[in-house]
């Protein structure tokens, strides 16, 4: 696979919604209220229900292994969460090359949320097949 | 519905940093196709790899960071995902059998925009059947 530095990988729009939370919730097994529970995320300060950082995590995991393939290995993958989404409103996923060494590969990873505003970011290291 | 605040967040702290680098008990699951096929249907994740292998962030479901974390909630209302830092060391496959060990890594507290934030960094290392290690989490969990 030929990979240079600043090429971008294929974005995925999301379109989440509270249904999908739930459904998260349960295959995660994390049953903290703020994700499917309008009240209670009110009561703790929020605007209303918001997506785990944990999905936001797959979704950018997803952006990576849809354009890796089985033409290379994922080695590592970091993510930070700068700010919270809400159901209802369109998640973009985005990454890019920000390094090649040999057959290592470093990316960015990103989400942004309709004003473009990137409420998760992170990295991964991936090893090309040869 | 808010938790009431009934300790300090020093008091928290000194308690969590008791914990710091001690092993919790090891939690041994098996990866099943329909908990894998459940999290990616989740994700929104269609590709057929994922009927033989687990994705990169499937690790999480199979021992909930929480369970180091029960005597934070002592203190703050709520908690924050900070992040999350996954290492992999070689595929976690449909049956394998995955034994999770954490501990508590850091434990500390900074003042935020609207009021102290306590900062707990957990790590988790899995290891399959054959005894290989296939993955190292970091996380940071906020409680604020």
């Amino acid at each position: 696979m030929k990979v240079t530095v600043g090429q971008e990988l294929p974005e995925l729009v999301k379109h989440p919604t509270t249904r999908q939370l739930v459904q998260y919730a349960g295959a995660q097994g994390d049953f903290y209220e703020i994700h499917y529970d309008q009240a209670y995320a009110r009561s703790v300060g929020l605007p209303g229900v918001i997506l785990h950082g944990l999905l936001k995590a797959g979704f950018l995991a997803q952006v990576v292994t849809d354009w890796l393939g089985e033409k290379g290995t994922l080695e590592a993958f970091e993510v930070s969460y700068r700010g919270i989404d809400e159901p209802g409103h369109p998640y973009r996923c985005r990454g890019r090359v920000t390094r090649v060494q040999g057959q290592k590969a470093e990316l960015e990873v990103w989400g942004e949320d309709e004003s473009g505003k990137r409420t998760t970011v992170g990295t991964a290291t991936v090893t090309l097949a040869t | 519905m808010v938790d009431d605040v009934s300790a300090t967040i020093t008091y928290v702290i000194d308690k969590l940093k008791t914990r710091v680098g001690v092993e919790g008990p090891p939690v041994t699951m098996t990866v099943e196709a329909g908990h894998v096929r459940g999290f990616v249907e989740a994700i929104g994740d269609p590709n057929p790899r994922w009927r033989k292998e687990a994705p990169p962030t499937f690790l999480v479901a199979l021992a909930p960071p929480s369970t180091h974390v029960g005597d934070a909630e002592e203190w703050g209302k709520g908690w924050l995902n900070g992040g999350n830092r996954f290492e992999y060391f070689a595929p976690v496959m449909i049956g394998d059998q995955i034994t999770s060990k954490g501990h508590l890594a850091d434990v500390y507290d900074k003042a935020g925009s609207s009021g102290d934030l306590l900062f707990i960094i957990f790590e988790t290392n899995y290891t399959n059947q054959r005894g290989e290690l296939v993955a190292r989490l970091r996380g940071t969990l906020i409680r604020r």
